[in-house]
């Protein structure tokens, strides 16, 4: 009767294919619409900012005196440079009719023997026949392009800082976690401590004081961000090791006189992978933030090199005349933040069903 | 309780030692020095100079000085704001700093509350929905993009605010509503994200039903028992919350002109103003592992299932 019964389910067994933790949670996460096209977004933003050398745009550093802050438009460069101009001119008229400034009379002039200029060679310089999708910055240079390339310097940092702060904190948390005793609550110890600073403040003198004029200080960026990013991975992954170091599989490995390094590597981290890709997807636009927050006070990336928080803040400085310049980056930057968060979201959701700190 | 809080409180001093020492080496061995940006000072002055401040002893000595300075509560002259002393500088922006901050964090957790129980309640309609996608937005927005925008529209096109300025002027409170906002909005979006799911987990559980099946009303079921265990949180939360509130305020009092400690913090450090650096970073920390301390106390009062051992 039961050696009945065990035939029936073995012979079920073998019908139903075994999935893995992979496709399942692959499957989870196709159902999951806004994790989908987080996962579009990211991907679209991933090629366009490595492909950028390759595409049609046109030059992020080139200066163009003759296109200063022009707004976005599908129009001919000339064309829209005219009609900027075109306005300036009528403005500054409006004021010496109205106010009676007729000090801005050589301004109106200047303005006027610009547009002379370009209304001249319009149909000669081929520089005029750009189209500038998303408008000019004070120095003439191409938003889109600019914002391309910012987001490449910007996602770079995001990248590397997580896989900085990954690979030490695997490492520390795997450590305490499978060698336990003192060395665990010294390290577990130090953890805290460096919880408890105000690690931004940390970063931020780092920045101020380390960096030097006019040379990239993107180096002291990553290694200033990564000094600090591990603590929470290390912890995740030592409670991780910690609840699985004595589960039957590790001792069996064990009995079959598997080394330290081998159970740590083969047999516990595999399975601590889906925590660390959720922490890994969540923690980049935590780093892309960082990145933007240090550039924005003036202390990320420094010229030539130009990341969103760049963009941003140069943006900043003139949005109530030329808000483009401030949206442009804003919007790029926010879509991305937005996507990386869904996507990390979504993620979790597949790979961590039964998660207890979801928020 | 009282043994644990005692232990907790000694644990805040070696916290604080660390981060004197760290910072105030860190700050030294960084290049440059607090005087060799002015250009054109004779080196006899230079060196007048950094002997006026005990700067040309050796390091350790100096770092021996300071620590008893500091145990007596006295932060040292700045070196760029030649008339005041560092004492003066925080004791003139600190307050302006707490009241951004407190008001802050007080309309982030209320706000943050009130939306992700109105989410749980309605889970899956649309206002859950359009809740959370404000949450994600709140997230995934840099506070340096929600100021200026917040500042384009209402106080630059709408006019309803004033763009700039502190509650000491003219214009009053309604300097206040811009900054705080745009300090509160990522700490309101994860506290509605937070208090959402764990009530939603408190709403699942055995005692809320036992609750409900003693007849008591859904107002009372909300306030008593599953606002109490789903709180817990929350509570937790507020620790780094204070840290990034501290970080964020940086950022928001530059872009509000705010006369806080915040925005004189990066100048300090780019000045190398080494005393008015190290204070700052002592007010920040001490500042912050109290707050820890609390939210840790105010946890084990709130959860009689922590033994403090």
């Amino acid at each position: 009767m039961s050696l009945e019964r065990n035939q029936v389910i073995n012979e079920f067994n073998q019908q139903v294919k075994p999935v893995s933790l992979w496709a399942d949670a692959w499957k989870r996460l196709r159902r999951n619409k806004m994790a989908l096209i987080g996962l579009w977004i990211v991907a679209v933003f991933a090629v366009l900012t490595l492909m950028a050398p390759m595409l049609p745009i046109y030059s992020n550093t080139e200066q163009e005196m003759k296109h200063i802050n022009l707004p976005p438009s599908f129009k001919n460069a000339g064309q829209v440079a005219l009609e900027t101009l075109q306005r300036k001119a009528n403005q500054i008229n409006a004021m010496i009719a109205n106010e009676g400034r007729d000090d801005l009379k050589p301004e109106l002039e200047k303005v006027m023997a610009e547009y002379e200029l370009i209304k001249a060679e319009i149909n000669v310089n081929p520089v005029h026949k750009r189209v500038y999708l998303m408008g000019t910055d004070y120095l003439g240079r191409d938003m889109l392009s600019r914002t391309i390339y910012g987001g490449r310097i910007s996602m770079l940092i995001g990248f590397i800082g997580t896989i900085t702060a990954v690979f030490i904190g695997i490492i520390i948390g795997a450590i305490a976690g499978y060698i336990g005793g003192r060395l665990d609550d010294f390290l577990m110890r130090f953890v805290d401590i460096m919880y408890g600073l105000p690690y931004m403040l940390v970063v931020i003198i780092l920045m101020a004081m380390f960096r030097k004029e006019g040379q990239s200080s993107v180096i002291i960026l990553f290694v200033a961000i990564a000094m600090v990013s591990w603590l929470t991975i290390a912890r995740v992954v030592r409670g991780q090791i910690i609840s699985l170091k004595n589960a039957e599989f590790v001792e069996a490995a064990r009995s079959m006189g598997a080394s330290s390094a081998r159970i740590i590597f083969r047999h516990l981290l595999p399975n601590t992978l889906g925590v660390i890709i959720v922490f890994s997807t969540l923690s980049l636009p935590g780093f892309i933030m960082s990145e933007s927050f240090l550039s924005f006070l003036g202390l990320g990336v420094s010229a030539p090199d130009a990341s969103w928080g760049t963009l941003v803040s140069e943006g900043v400085q003139s949005m109530e005349l030329f808000p483009w310049r401030l949206l442009v980056p804003a919007c790029v930057m926010t879509i991305f933040l937005f996507a990386m968060n869904f996507l990390g979201d979504g993620l979790r959701d597949a790979l961590d069903p039964q998660s207890k700190n979801r928020a | 309780m009282a043994k644990y809080i005692i232990r907790r409180l000694l644990s805040l001093i070696p916290t604080m030692f660390i981060i004197i020492t760290l910072s105030f080496f860190l700050i030294r061995v960084a290049p440059g020095g607090p005087f060799s940006g002015e250009k054109g000072l004779p080196e006899q002055v230079q060196q007048n100079l950094l002997k006026k401040y005990h700067m040309d002893e050796p390091l350790f000595r100096q770092y021996l000085r300071y620590f008893g300075d500091v145990l007596i509560g006295n932060f040292g002259p700045s070196l760029r704001y030649k008339e005041s002393s560092v004492n003066e500088l925080i004791a003139q922006g600190f307050p302006n700093s707490i009241i951004l901050g407190t008001v802050a964090l007080a309309l982030a957790t209320f706000a943050g509350i009130c939306v992700g129980i109105l989410s749980a309640l309605k889970q899956n309609r649309w206002q859950d929905y359009s809740a959370m996608s404000l949450a994600v937005i709140g997230i995934s927005v840099p506070l340096f993009v929600i100021g200026p925008v917040l500042q384009l529209v209402f106080a630059m096109n709408l006019k309803w605010l004033p763009v700039s300025g502190w509650i000491f002027s003219r214009a009053g409170l309604k300097t206040l509503i811009l900054p705080a906002l745009t300090l509160a909005f990522p700490y309101f979006a994860y506290i509605a994200r937070l208090s959402r799911a764990s009530i939603l987990e408190v709403l699942r559980s055995d005692y809320v039903r036992t609750a409900r099946s003693k007849g008591l009303s859904e107002g009372i079921v909300i306030r008593r028992h599953v606002l109490k265990g789903a709180l817990l949180p929350i509570v937790s939360y507020l620790g780094p919350a204070f840290a990034g509130i501290i970080t964020g305020s940086i950022v928001v009092e530059s872009i509000f002109f705010i006369p806080g400690i915040g925005k004189i913090f990066v100048q300090s450090a780019l000045n190398r103003d080494y005393p008015l650096i190290m204070g700052e970073v002592i007010v920040y920390s001490l500042f912050l592992v109290t707050m820890n301390f609390l939210v840790d106390v105010l946890y084990g009062f709130l959860d009689p299932r922590i033994a403090y051992k």
